[in-house]
């Protein structure tokens, strides 16, 4: 085998060892920031490497070294990356100096990785992936002597017992419980060169996960700005400059590059839809991905949550809801899993199945917030694997009320009882719009016209919105009540002057407007 | 922007935190990042001035200016950074790991962190 093919085999199993951890690394990560990306910068800057080498056609052992040191240097991505790069350096400057590998030079190699590595730092911490190679290199050098195969797998126990111990010397990873994550990181790293050197059977690296995996990366830098926006404007004259100033103002993290012909746009921002139209402005855009951040955030701190002995609560809520703001309503309200659906696109029992099946607590309270989803969720309770109690809420908005019932802690079969009692109080309507003529409960209805329901009866139609929402409103506070709740919908004109209306006409009244964004329904209220 | 002390707001009154004190802890934990090898001596321009006269000598507060821009720090990082490494990817680890730190530490908060890349040094 070519020095070339050796090396290409061994760079794969590394970035094979590290794509099976890379998730468990990403938790692990609170040092130097605790972003979440450590398993994923290092998969990505060994990616770089193993791609280099799938491209070269070096021949000597110079240029084997010369491009290997340059892929770990170009593809390096965040702190552990930068790392990894130098250690990468070091023990390829030793290896390629060599004759012949034996147990003797990969000792040297690491310590050549070690030394490099601290050279670039002018006041090393310890407790980190530094101290894990440092401590290696001095395992290497004073094992006894055997072949290279041997002496990576003894390695690999020395550096998880290095990789152990690092929670003593740095304290952030104590006070949060972990281990350091580019330490485990570069440990799985070496646990995949013994397993090649070894000779034992390797998978190819799972490339179907590469693309959202580049995603992720860009996506984890801190960041005050909820949406990550990539894409590429393509045209004849492109202003970079331009472009970038205009892209400053709407958030950070930004970076345009290219050439007058195509420019790739990546920005961090509130508004990605502002993104969008600076682009075509400018030319044709393509390529277009925004990445909730926060929701990436959030989904890790989940993950981290469920493996804490006692951290998962006793029940969970999954809930049916149509339009993004409504959802971050119910999420803001505690519910752990949310499926997207509603009228006129009814999530299956499978997909229900499926999201209480991932809701990390026991038990689980199933809200089909919709009439037509009432009977999947019973089928979905009835085939999971868990206790699931579906609270038959017909609306979004009377889901909201009864999550407001929901305690964690409590069991489901306790949970849904409090529920049921907190929508006995409510009186919930919705104004949408006719989609046929029908005549119902004694009223004419025209397709298109406006329609106010008020618990599942149509109580007014009209062409006038206002007016008919007017109507709505009425026949909801003909009783006094405490607070309206009202989810504005998609479709739904501007409110300012309903809303001043019953502030002047209900004093009293708490109202509690959100931009619920969902479709069909411009106007949903519960009243309590 | 000024060079005033920033301001935390509390119950029983103003805590203000010297541009000084940031400086140094900015110091500390840029000292702490990986790839950084020193402190640029000279910021460019009009940015010197401030630093010299904002900051106690000697301390490990060189090459660092700290503005306050509506109540939040603006900080600019005057670096030398080791040779052979990804620029781009040693400046993104300082920024955020300043940011991150100076927030955590003063409870204030970070409205940018410039880095500047002053020189690379090959270090033996």
């Amino acid at each position: 085998m070519s020095d070339l093919e050796t090396v290409r085999r061994l760079a794969r199993a590394a970035l094979v060892s590290l794509e099976l951890s890379r998730e468990r690394i990403d938790d692990l990560n609170v040092y130097p920031v605790p972003d979440g990306d450590t398993g994923t910068n290092l998969t990505l800057t060994v990616r770089g490497v193993v791609e280099a080498l799938d491209a070269s056609t070096a021949t000597d052992r110079p240029a084997l070294v010369h491009e290997v040191t340059r892929a770990a240097l170009m593809s390096a991505r965040g702190n552990s990356g930068v790392i990894l790069s130098q250690i990468v350096r070091g023990a390829a400057e030793v290896l390629g100096a060599a004759d012949a590998v034996d147990s003797e030079v990969v000792a040297r190699a690491f310590r050549g990785g070690s030394d490099e590595a601290y050279r670039a730092v002018r006041k090393p911490v310890e407790g980190t992936m530094l101290t894990v190679i440092r401590e290696l290199a001095e395992a290497a050098e004073t094992a006894p002597r055997t072949e290279p195969p041997d002496l990576l797998a003894l390695l690999v126990e020395r550096g998880e017992e290095a990789v152990e111990r690092t929670p003593e010397q740095l304290d952030v990873l104590r006070d949060a419980g972990v281990v350091d994550a580019g330490g485990a990181g570069l440990v799985e790293l070496v646990r995949g060169l013994a397993a090649a050197a070894a000779g034992e059977e390797l998978a190819e690296p799972p490339t179907r996960r590469y693309e959202p995996l580049d995603h992720d990366a860009v996506h984890r830098e801190l960041s005050r700005y909820r949406y990550c926006t990539t894409f590429v404007v393509e045209g004849d004259a492109l202003d970079q400059g331009v472009l970038e100033a205009e892209l400053e103002r709407l958030g950070d993290s930004l970076l345009v590059v290219g050439d007058p012909t195509a420019l790739k746009v990546h920005v961090h921002t509130d508004d990605p839809g502002a993104a969008l139209t600076l682009g075509t402005a400018a030319g044709a855009i393509e390529g277009v991905e925004i990445a909730d951040m926060h929701r990436q955030t959030e989904e890790r701190e989940e993950r981290l949550l469920a493996a804490l002995p006692g951290g998962a609560a006793r029940s969970g809520v999954v809930a049916v809801v149509a339009g993004e703001g409504n959802r971050r309503l119910f999420e803001d309200l505690g519910a752990e899993r949310i499926v997207a659906g509603g009228q006129t696109m009814n999530p299956s029992t499978a997909d229900l199945l499926s999201a209480v099946e991932s809701v990390a607590a026991d038990e689980v309270v199933l809200l089909p917030n919709n009439s037509n989803v009432l009977m999947a969720a019973e089928q979905a309770a009835r085939v999971a694997g868990r206790q699931v109690e579906v609270v038959p809420t017909e609306s979004i908005p009377a889901g909201l009320a009864a999550l407001v019932a929901f305690h964690g802690e409590r069991s489901a079969e306790e949970n849904a009882a409090a529920m049921r009692e907190a929508l006995a109080g409510v009186v919930t309507g919705e104004v949408t719009i006719a989609s046929r003529d029908a005549s119902t409960d004694g009223v004419a209805i025209r397709e298109g016209q406006y329609l106010a329901v008020l618990d599942g009866t149509i109580v007014a139609s009209g062409a006038g919105f206002d007016d008919v929402a007017r109507a709505l409103f009425g026949r909801l506070l003909a009783e006094p009540r405490d607070v309206l709740t009202i989810l504005r919908g998609e479709d739904a004109p501007p409110l300012n002057g309903l809303i001043d209306e019953l502030t002047a006409r209900h004093p009293e009244l708490e109202l509690d407007v959100h931009e619920g964004g969902q479709p069909h329904y411009h106007l949903l209220l519960s009243a309590e | 922007m000024d060079e005033s002390g920033l301001t935390i707001p509390s119950e029983l009154g103003r805590v203000t935190v010297s541009p000084g004190a940031i400086a140094q802890i900015v110091g500390r934990v840029a000292a702490e990042c990986y790839g950084v090898v020193g402190m640029s001596l000279r910021s460019p321009g009009a940015a010197r001035d401030r630093v010299t006269r904002l900051l106690p000598k000697g301390k490990p507060a060189r090459g660092i200016v700290v503005r306050n821009v509506d109540g939040a720090i603006a900080l600019d990082l005057y670096v030398v950074v080791a040779y052979g490494l990804n620029l781009a990817e040693v400046a993104a680890t300082v920024r955020s790991q300043v940011a991150y730190e100076v927030e955590r530490l003063t409870g204030l908060q970070v409205a940018s962190v410039d880095v500047h890349i002053q020189d690379v040094k090959r270090t033996a």
